[in-house]
């Protein structure tokens, strides 16, 4: 007997493209590296336009500092994207251990490393509760934590009735935020140290592995022996734990804590993660590429702030990223499919 | 009976090519109205074809000539099709799981609405209830219909597709309909089928189960190679008749299946199946012995497309499952393969493939342990492992960072061996392990499997194709609804035996 001559097509894998027709398009793609190459092209315009104001170390130094929370909040999404899951609520846990690790200070005179200490387990107390509703409840990732990011907005209020807390942080802790090393604030530091043990992590462990299987085919990676409930688990908590670190440190670099500093982080997070997932490896987010992403645009948007932009360049500039990033991303699994 | 009733549907010449390939040669068919017209034949006889370009879906070749009522029909158009009166109800129904019965029913059609646009739900329920209940069924009509039984659901599909037309649907065509029905609602199904023809409707009833076709069918046509082979009246023909129309020669003499049992108990099992059940599948007894190749055989629905997953852990499972004497726990393939069993699933791109990984990581992922060094995983040594078995298996191109989704069928299927063989299995558990893949590859991917068994390792695999089984394994197991039937040495049975093993009933069977 000989296997049906009529064979349907396999199913196209899913991804953020929906199925679509074969499209072969001649544009330039976002290929390998060529962020790198805008990066310099940007560098060099404004380099020519702008040239006392921002070819200076002063701009550097300012940069490198500035986009290190956003640095680390783009790393924090990447665990539990790299796994195939959403989590939305890293701006509400960094919001929440911005108000926790001041307030722990302020209010109950904690001293700072118990303080941080506290905060950080807190962040995780959240990752379980998101993980628990993810993989127990089997509630898909993007709701859960859309839901979850809502309660901690209000988690956030209800701390301190919406005060701003300004006083009782001890000098120590804020002097982990705005000291200097060979002219670097030290959050650029922390962000290169967290970049580093992820990108460890992604690539040379076994968890690392497995997530990305994950990523790429749930069922499949289940069969070839990953579990995947707890790696699941594990990006969450991971993702979790990470941006409540971008949360202490936010505040130790501003020395108070406001009710609203996370929620503006998300975003950019997003864009930069998915702009990093365009480069280096095809459509798979990674570590080196968030953070050239996060320079490159960051970089732009500096510039254009000293052409005389309007503040509001950041957003513009951050939603349009996010959209091209996720079209490029598309693209590209439209031409495999 | 039916040769006195009208003929509904004529066809005339209809061929169709697939790229150089026939796969309907010259058929003539005809249907009459009030009939249960059975559709039979093996994997390749093309009555799926002639099903699909009855529905539209494809266009026959040149020089076809059809009527519906005595009227030209156009064959190859889904508008034609419908607008001629023919229904179809395909295998997976096409239903929303999480709609009632209702919805699903106006979703076919629209829903009826009033003056205004208003849906009015009044009126839906009872032409709804109506239809239903002239089916014979009294059921939640708003209950989801992922939450009724498999028949009801069946039923729900058969609704759909004749709602609102009575009078224009002529022809209902149920492709395989029983394909995932447990055998208690099968007759429930058939008394909704009967009612349907008992209105004038002539019912194209495809089939893989002759008991079925005894059953229901007041005709039957066999196709064999893309031709018409026979139509007769079902009451013409006995069973060993019908088999031998389906293969295309006579039926051999039965053989003494006794045999099969000697090799069993020459060795200590390996791989124990011990009243293993799941969906279909029940109480399933299988021993699997060193060096072993046992093959599981049987037609869609039999039960031999869920073994191996049930074995694995891939689904949920009653009984219990044993390598060496060490009981498998349900689900968990992690442990599955930490015992020592490797798997390679069917639908190799769902179930399989890490399609935007590469060939490295797919090879490697089930185990990583050996590539751990002080710094974490070692590439250099994950590569060079990879290049062993790319070399191994003949891969093409030999580039362990080729992504996944740029090989070719063959080579894909050759890396999910690889990843299956490198955990070193003492037991080998493949459902179809030959999907897809050409010629040469297939050969290449028999004798690797021959070589694991060579090596003292257990094999269990289970194919559609006798060909494939007879070529490949020691013992052959037939499923047959569900449960093991007769079991040969593949030494002992050609191809067309097996098929024709597979094709007959559990009760016409004596072994």
């Amino acid at each position: 007997m000989t296997a049906s001559p009529v064979r349907e097509p396999a199913p196209p894998p899913t991804g953020l493209a929906s199925s679509g027709s074969s499209l072969r398009s001649k544009l330039p793609g976002l290929n390998s590296i060529s962020l790198l190459l805008i990066w310099a092209a940007v560098i060099v315009l404004f380099g020519i336009t702008q040239t006392s104001t921002f070819l200076t170390t002063e701009t550097l130094k300012t940069l490198a500092a500035d986009q290190a929370i956003t640095a680390i909040m783009a790393l924090a999404l990447l665990l539990p994207l790299a796994a195939g899951a959403y989590d939305l609520s890293i701006g509400g846990v960094m919001g929440l251990a911005v108000v926790l690790v001041a307030y722990f200070q302020s209010h109950y005179h904690l001293g700072f490393v118990f303080a941080i200490l506290l905060t950080l387990c807190a962040g995780l107390g959240i990752g379980a509760i998101n993980a628990f509703v993810i993989v127990r409840l089997r509630v898909d990732s993007f709701i859960a934590t859309l839901g979850m990011s809502s309660v901690l907005l209000a988690a956030v209020e209800w701390i301190n009735g919406g005060q701003e807390i300004v006083t009782g942080i001890s000098t120590k802790f804020t002097n982990l935020g705005s000291d200097q090393l060979l002219g670097f604030q030290l959050p650029f530091y922390y962000m290169l140290v967290i970049g580093g043990i992820l990108w460890y992590v992604l690539e040379y462990r076994q968890a690392g592995r497995y997530m990305y299987a994950i990523g790429s085919n749930p069922d499949a990676a289940r069969l070839a022996g990953v579990r995947t409930g707890r790696l699941t688990v594990t990006a969450l908590l991971g993702s979790a734990f990470i941006a409540s670190l971008a949360g202490v440190i936010f505040t130790a670099e501003i020395g108070s804590a406001t009710n609203q500093a996370g929620p503006p982080y998300l975003l950019p997070a997003f864009a930069a993660a998915f702009l990093g997932a365009t480069q280096f490896r095809a459509k798979v987010v990674n570590v080196p590429g968030t953070l050239i992403a996060v320079y490159a645009l960051a970089t732009g948007i500096k510039g254009l702030q000293l052409s005389g932009a309007a503040f509001w360049v950041n957003d513009l500039f951050n939603g349009l990223a996010l959209i091209i990033a996720v079209a490029f991303a598309v693209r590209a699994s439209r031409k495999r499919a | 009976m039916s040769s006195n009733s009208p003929v509904v549907l004529s066809i005339e010449g209809l061929s169709k090519t697939f790229t150089g390939q026939k796969a309907l040669r010259s058929v003539d068919f005809q249907v009459h109205a009030g009939e249960i017209r059975a559709l039979v034949g093996p994997n390749g006889s093309g009555k799926s074809t002639l099903v699909k370009i009855l529905a539209g879906y494809h266009q026959p070749d040149e020089g076809a000539v059809a009527t519906v009522d005595g009227q030209p029909f156009e064959l190859g158009h889904a508008d034609a099709a419908f607008a001629a009166g023919l229904r179809f109800v395909h295998q997976d129904l096409g239903l929303v799981p999480a709609l009632g019965a209702m919805d699903n029913l106006a979703l076919g059609r629209g829903y009826i609405r009033g003056r205004s646009g208003t849906i009015s739900w009044r009126r839906e329920r009872e032409t709804g209830e109506e239809l239903l209940a002239s089916l014979g069924y009294d059921f939640d009509f708003r209950a989801p219909v992922s939450s009724l039984a498999a028949s009801e659901r069946t039923g729900i599909a058969i609704a759909r597709a004749l709602e609102g037309w009575r009078g224009h649907a002529k022809i209902l065509v149920l492709d395989e309909p029983t394909a995932s029905l447990p055998a208690a609602e099968v007759n429930r199904l058939f008394e909704v089928v009967r009612t349907v023809r008992d209105n004038g409707v002539a019912v194209i009833y495809v089939s893989h189960h002759f008991n079925e076709v005894f059953d229901i069918s007041d005709t039957v046509t066999v196709l064999r190679d893309g031709a018409h082979v026979a139509t007769l009246p079902t009451a013409d023909v006995d069973e060993p008749r019908l088999v031998e129309l389906t293969i295309g020669r006579k039926l051999a003499e039965p053989r003494d299946a006794q045999s099969a049992t000697a090799i069993a108990d020459a060795g200590t099992a390996l791989l124990q199946l011990i009243g293993v059940g799941g969906r279909v599948v029940q109480h399933l007894d299988v021993e699997v012995g060193p060096g072993e190749i046992v093959g599981v055989a049987g037609v869609t629905g039999s039960g031999r497309e869920e073994i191996c997953g049930l074995v694995f852990g891939d689904h949920q499972r009653s009984g219990e499952v044993l390598i060496e004497g060490r009981s498998v726990p349900p689900e968990r393939p992690d442990l599955s393969l930490r015992l020592g069993m490797a798997y390679v699933p069917p639908e190799r791109a769902a179930k399989a493939a890490l399609l935007d990984q590469t060939v490295r990581q797919n090879t490697t992922i089930s185990w990583l342990k050996p590539f751990y060094g002080p710094r974490g995983l070692r590439r250099a040594d994950e590569r060079a492992e990879t290049n062993i078995w790319l070399d191994r298996l003949e891969v093409v191109p030999r580039d362990s960072e080729a992504l996944f989704q740029t090989l070719s069928g063959g080579n894909q299927q050759k890396i999910v061996l690889a990843r299956a063989l490198r955990i070193k299995p003492r037991v080998l558990v493949l459902d179809e392990p030959t999907q897809g893949v050409d010629v040469g590859a297939k050969a290449a991917i028999h004798d690797i499997l021959r070589n694991a068994a060579a090596e003292g390792a257990g094999v269990l695999v289970a194919s559609a194709e006798s060909e494939e089984l007879v070529q490949l394994c020691d013992r052959i197991i037939v499923m047959n609804q569900g449960r093991a039937g007769r079991e040969c040495l593949a030494a002992e049975v050609s191809a067309d035996e097996l098929t024709e093993y597979t094709l007959r009933t559990l009760a016409a069977d004596p072994a």
